[in-house]
């Protein structure tokens, strides 16, 4: 027994040990990668538990059939020291796994939290059943057009009821509802075109809610900025002008 | 409602008036109303757009002694922005009276210890002279230890910048010879974000206390878990600008109770009828 | 023992109605309480079937999503609240737990029978969601702001709620008492049966538990008709509040549906493996106990994403991870059940067998939900809809359809034993697997729950159309048992007294099924009887 207590202890040093491995991008420790790091460690850890438990239930299964009907279990109650020992020891492994568990999901929470200084930061707002992104210099647009390279925060309220912003693409999601402002971040590495889903159901268009979600190479994307900002001025003079009037 | 530090009697209270009254509906209040023909819906600061915003910290300021500040400077801790001006005899120093008022009350957090206040003028007529005469006015013969800042902005053109950034509009009047501005006092998470606004001359230290300890966003030490629990028993009203009662959850953990008492009652009467029987 | 020679007393006087709809007996009761969760059943499993109908295609296929919101409505809500809980706590706890600890009856006989007419008024009132105008389109969650805006009848669900929250106090007080003070004299703790442990668990839970619920859903219904501002943030409410409170419920409910289901597969497993339990006290103290004391504290892994503070997403992750220990304890003792064992197959063990591979298939998919940050982007997929389904939903339904094949003999006099029952249990097991495998791939690959139409997700709808196959696979699975049990309770085999040779105190000491009072002479046992005390001597 004691034997075994051992071992297990210097198992679970080992693993508490083993470093999280953080996925380094341009100095940035994107979320995103560190996602599917992180579950195909999952994946591992479950399907060996699984594969252990299930043989051993088949086997079982099988190697126990009754041979007559009189036949009876053979199995012996526990004595007291290996019932406890048949508890705790269990119980350590289990909770051994769950610690280590603990810790990696927490360092990836952090990635997920921890909003890099450089982001550009984007007002998201979400209604029945589209969304509205705005820029934060008078530039409103109803699809997410950001640059590459740069992290990209969204800062996310709701006018009406809950909704939830998710962007499979770079494993985010976060709800998004009236009065409360919540926030995600996510590191667009390469040109490409996707689309936002609302995953928090909403009403009749819940499964309509998606918009856009550019990602466009640096030029392309400053000189769509150009353009929109241009066009929001020419707007924003055009309504002073009107209430002046 | 009283402070923080003796949250048990909060609770009491709390408890009492969710049972008794329900949701108390007051209508807003503004501290002062400067003319009765204008809309009061234009001195709100639209939550739904400025909450979360975060506030541009290379905005430079002068205060009092005309040294140049940074408003990243005052990252970090939890801020209460109050914008303000000096030269006016009306309002706008009753809102920093109140405040400072309203401080006095305040005593579980610290001004300077663990929140600062920046008074910003956005009259671009002040100068580290009113701003000077107006800090000595409103801190005088208070208590109140350093924390609180008085400024002015260096670049005038900063402040339609930041005042629209936050939704907060104002005006001069010519016939009144004053200014027209919303008595708001906004609070600021420790990275500088815009977390909750509270309206001059509805709230009460209670409030106060409640904003600066959702301005920490959840960042609590562990001597205050008290204060934090209580914190959870109220919650801010959009509408009236302050903070409520919040009734559901008096409800449901008054609700726990229900099944262990329906468990006892029957207990009872079950083990009554059953010695009945047995002595019959 | 075994060769003791009982009548077994069918159809002992001409059938009443009245007397079954005025019924104080507690296995009347419990008889009532299997036809009315089987017949939410069948109604959710049909919406089930329209739901896997119209997802078979990317587009809009059978109606409108506003139809479809109440079908999955109604599925949700009825396979929850009407199937499951009164179907294991409801029907199996009516009827076997008396037997089981040697009780005449339950503690208050007319409560208990004001509780099944209370579920049943439920139940109609459930079904009326699918005659009245704008039924409730709201999920069987409910949540606000949307549940309050909605043109949808909230009503009918916040009523529903309280009729079987009332109905499962009720049941909870009378069934803790029945087991605290009317255990034949001699039966210890330590010799209760699992089943008994699990259903006390599940009864302390929903005590504690469901006026929580109860208080939620009624201040849900004063903002929607009477215009308070309990759940509207403009108005000082907390529109997260809403999801605790529901959660704080709803989480523990899912161990309500759980712990019953494993409880009968414990007894099953002993009786067809004529075996001890392995490591009884660890089971019952450590798993059993363990959930029961970790259940209220890990419902914010419903609200990953839900913008709660860092630190409780954290906190609960943690507690939640927990969760596995007592779960893994109770599944050692499960394993180790078998061990040694000398196992007899028939329909009941077929079922239970299943369930070894459910419950790792289920269980094992909840770690990765535990974890916060995984949650981020499997939450409100469709890997979520699969972990439940296989955990909750199959795991605890093929448990109970394991309960009742074990116990149809004690039920009706009769053996359900037969080819249909058989092709019943595969045509489900194949089913179950080909309706979720899928999901789970699709739900990592980001397919969102609740979506009438995919049309973004085009590539998905392969996995979509092998999940309908499953789903009338299991169709299928389900007719063929419910076929078989209605023909065995009239034209089946008639059983002998103990078919299983089990020692268990249901099918020792009374009568298939058992007359009035149950014990034809009361039970008395000593420190070394256990049901399950198999050891040969």
């Amino acid at each position: 027994m004691n034997r075994i207590t051992r071992i297990l202890f210097s198992l679970f040093g080992v693993l508490a040990a083993w470093p999280a491995q953080a996925q380094n991008y341009d100095g940035i420790n994107d979320p995103a990668t560190g996602w599917d790091h992180l579950w195909n460690e999952v994946l591992i850890d479950i399907t060996v538990i699984g594969v252990i438990f299930g043989i051993a239930a088949i086997y079982m299964m099988i190697r126990y059939r009754a041979k007559s009907p009189e036949d009876v279990g053979s199995a012996k109650p526990l004595s007291s020291a290996r019932a406890w020992g048949w508890a705790l020891i269990p119980a350590a492994i289990f909770m051994a796994d769950d610690f280590f568990l603990s810790a990696k999901g927490w360092t990836l929470w952090n990635a997920y939290r921890q909003v890099p200084e450089n982001a550009l930061e984007i007002k998201a707002t979400a209604q029945m059943y589209s969304w509205e992104f705005d820029y934060g210099n008078g530039v409103l647009a109803d699809e997410l057009l950001v640059p590459v390279g740069q992290p990209v925060v969204l800062r996310m309220t709701s006018m009406d009821v809950l909704h939830s912003f998710f962007l499979t693409e770079f494993r985010v999601k976060e709800d998004v509802m009236p009065g409360r402002i919540t926030y995600l971040w996510f590191h667009p590495r390469e040109p490409l075109e996707t689309f936002v889903t609302c995953v928090e159901f909403c009403g009749t268009g819940h499964s309509v809610m998606a918009t856009a979600v550019k990602v466009l190479p640096v030029d392309d994307y400053t000189a769509w900025m150009t353009e929109a900002k241009a066009e929001a001025d020419a707007e924003a003079v055009a309504d002073a002008a009107g209430t002046e009037s | 409602m009283g402070s923080v530090r003796t949250p048990f009697r909060r609770l009491v209270q709390g408890f009492a008036l969710a049972v008794l009254l329900g949701a108390a509906t007051a209508q807003a209040a503004y501290y002062k109303k400067p003319v009765s023909d204008i809309d009061e819906n234009i001195f709100r600061v639209d939550e739904n757009k400025a909450l979360g915003v975060k506030m541009d910290g290379a905005v430079r300021l002068r205060d009092e002694t005309g040294t140049s500040l940074k408003l990243a400077d005052f990252r970090g801790k939890p801020l209460i922005l109050v914008l303000s001006y000096y030269t006016c005899d009306g309002s706008c120093s009753l809102i920093n009276q109140e405040l400072r008022d309203l401080l006095a009350e305040v005593d579980g957090q610290q001004l300077g210890a663990d929140f600062r206040i920046l008074t910003v003028s956005f009259d671009a007529h002040d100068d580290p002279e009113t701003t000077g005469a107006f800090a000595h006015h409103v801190k005088a013969a208070t208590g109140l230890g350093p924390g609180w800042t008085f400024a002015t902005f260096e670049d005038p053109e900063d402040i339609p910048r930041l005042t629209d950034r936050f939704g907060y509009r104002f005006f001069w009047s010519p016939p009144d010879r004053a200014f027209f501005h919303p008595g708001v006092f906004l609070f600021f998470s420790p990275e500088g974000r815009l977390v909750r606004v509270l309206y001059a001359g509805s709230v009460e230290a209670g409030d106060v206390d409640l904003a600066l300890l959702d301005a920490r966003q959840g960042q609590f030490r562990p001597s205050e878990v008290l204060e934090f629990a209580v914190s959870l028993c109220y919650s801010y009203n959009f509408k009236e600008g302050r903070y409520t009662y919040n009734i559901p959850l008096f409800v449901a953990v008054g609700s726990l109770g229900l099944g262990v008492a329906a468990f006892s009652a029957s207990a009872l009467v079950f083990r009554r009828r059953r010695n009945r029987e047995g002595t019959r | 023992m075994s060769t003791e020679t009982t009548t077994t007393t069918t159809a002992t006087s001409r059938f009443n109605i009245w007397e079954w709809i005025f019924t104080t007996d507690h296995k009347r009761i419990g008889i009532l309480y299997l036809i009315g969760s089987i017949a939410a059943f069948i109604v959710a499993g049909l919406m089930a079937l329209l739901i896997r109908i119209e997802q078979s295609s990317p587009s809009t296929l059978l109606v409108d999503p506003s139809e479809y919101n109440v079908w999955l409505y109604f599925h949700g809500a009825a396979m929850i609240l009407a199937f499951l809980i009164p179907g294991l706590t409801g029907f199996a706890a009516n009827f076997f737990l008396p037997l089981m600890i040697g009780a005449k009856d339950v503690a208050f006989p007319r409560i208990n029978a004001f509780s099944v007419w209370l579920f049943y008024g439920a139940i109609l009132l459930a079904l009326l969601s699918f005659v009245i105008p704008d039924g409730p389109d709201i999920m069987w969650t409910a949540y606000p702001p949307y549940s309050i805006i909605t043109e949808g009848n909230t009503a009918f669900y916040v009523f529903t709620v309280h009729l079987l929250g009332f109905s499962s106090i009720l049941g909870a007080v009378n069934f803790l008492i029945t087991v605290i003070y009317m255990r034949a004299p001699g039966m210890g703790w330590n010799q209760l049966n699992l089943f008994v442990w699990t259903t006390v668990a599940a009864f302390v839970l929903q005590l504690v538990f469901i006026p929580v619920l109860a208080a939620a859903v009624t201040l849900l219904l004063f903002d929607k008709y009477l215009g308070t501002h309990f759940f509207n943030p403009d108005m000082g409410g907390d529109v997260l509040l809403y999801q605790n409170l529901f959660w704080f419920y709803s989480h523990p409910a899912v161990y309500v549906i759980f712990l019953p289901a494993v409880g009968i597969l414990f007894d099953i497993i002993a009786s067809m493996g004529k075996n001890r339990i392995f490591n009884y006290k660890a089971c019952v103290y450590g798993g059993i106990g363990g959930i029961v004391l970790i259940t209220g504290e890990v419902w914010v892994h419903h609200l990953y994403v839900s913008g709660m503070p860092d630190w409780i997403r954290i906190g609960q992750m943690v507690t939640t991870l927990l969760i596995s220990v007592p779960v893994g304890l109770i599944v050692l003792s499960m394993w180790g059940t078998l061990y040694k064992a000398s196992i007899t197959y028939n329909t009941a063990m077929h079922f239970t067998a299943a369930c070894f591979f459910l419950v790792l298939l289920g269980g094992l998919t909840g770690i990765p939900l535990a974890m916060t940050a995984i949650t981020v982007h499997l939450s409100e997929t469709s890997f979520v809809h699969a972990h439940f389904h296989f955990i909750m939903a199959m795991f605890s339904t093929f448990a109970l359809f394991a309960g009742i094949y074990y116990w149809f003999p004690k039920m009706t006099g009769r053996m359900a034993e037969g080819v249909l029952g058989r092709i019943g249990f595969w045509a489900n097991m194949v089913g179950v697997n080909l309706a979720f495998w899928p999901l789970f791939i699709i739900g990592v690959q980001g397919m969102p729950r609740r979506y009438p139409n995919y049309e973004r997700f085009p590539q998905f709808e392969p996995y979509h159309d092998v999940a309908t196959i499953g789903a009338f696979i299991i169709a299928v699975g389900m007719a063929c048992t419910l076929i078989n049990w209605i023909y065995s309770a009239f034209w089946g085999e008639p059983a002998p007294a103990n078919p299983w040779n089990s020692k268990s105190l249901e099918w020792t000491h009374t009568a298939n099924p058992p007359g009035p009072g149950n014990f034809s002479e009361d039970p008395v046992l000593d420190e070394n009887w256990s049901p399950y005390d198999y050891e040969a001597k």
